[in-house]
């Protein structure tokens, strides 16, 4: 007993230590190309108007998506570049999360953990936000061409965030 | 780096940015203190951390389980 105690402060998942340490630092380095790197920040836009008056949007890169509509490809090697529209109004029932590189045991419990469409609403209904737009956004976080991504998913949600006259824009990782 | 304008840091396991399951006040924090930082962040690059550790975040999760509600 004892020694599985032990062996399990030795476990790299237990310490968070790497499991061969000293060959990569940054994710760059693991995979060279697959991050993307920008020299400059991006210029800070003021809120034109109060938060009670902004319609919000939110994007995800949780490959989360209406059960009805088509599923994240999860299996090629490069990723998905496309992205699926959900619609603000959906409920936890509604959805699926298509996407394997995080653990969404949580997420498939209470979706509003990693996409919190339900508390957007909420916000919402009580005047918090102004409202929210009819879409909101996902796509899956792993794509390793991020040239690739910025030209067609990154550029095509923004373009969509415009049609739908967002104010605010939450993004979220996954 | 993508070098956002502004972000709010959560050192929280993958998959949990807002929190864990049925926890509808914490998970409604992270967005208000989010929406802060677009009213309070004075120049591009700001990260804000939230000072709310995992362990808490759990004990918590683990209450609201066996009491079958959320908070």
């Amino acid at each position: 007993m004892m020694e599985a105690v032990e062996s399990l402060k030795q476990d790299p998942r237990e310490t968070g230590e790497q499991l061969r340490g000293g060959l990569w630092h940054t994710i760059n380095q693991r995979y060279p190309g697959s991050m993307i790197t920008k020299a400059d920040y991006v210029p800070l836009a003021r809120l034109s108007k109060p938060l009670h008056q902004s319609r919000v949007t939110l994007i995800s890169s949780c490959g989360v998506h209406l059960k009805s509509d088509r599923p994240m490809d999860v299996c090629h090697p490069l990723g998905d570049f496309t992205f699926r529209r959900v619609p603000s109004g959906a409920k936890h029932a509604d959805l699926i999360i298509h996407q394997l590189k995080y653990p969404h045991d949580d997420a498939d419990l209470d979706i509003n953990v990693i996409f919190p469409i339900e508390r957007l609403q909420e916000l919402a209904a009580e005047g918090t936000i102004g409202g929210l737009t009819a879409n909101f956004f996902s796509f899956i976080g792993y794509n390793m061409d991020p040239e690739r991504f910025e030209q067609t998913v990154a550029a095509d949600i923004a373009n969509a965030v415009v049609d739908e006259r967002a104010d605010v824009a939450l993004l979220a990782p996954a | 780096m993508i070098k956002v304008p502004r972000a709010l840091f959560l050192p929280w396991p993958m998959g949990h940015h807002f929190g864990a399951p049925f926890h509808t006040t914490l998970q409604r924090r992270v967005i208000t203190e989010a929406f802060q930082l677009l009213e309070t962040a004075e120049a591009s690059g700001t990260i804000v951390a939230l000072p709310i550790k995992w362990a808490d975040v759990r004990r918590e999760a683990k209450q609201l389980t066996s009491q079958g509600r959320s908070l």
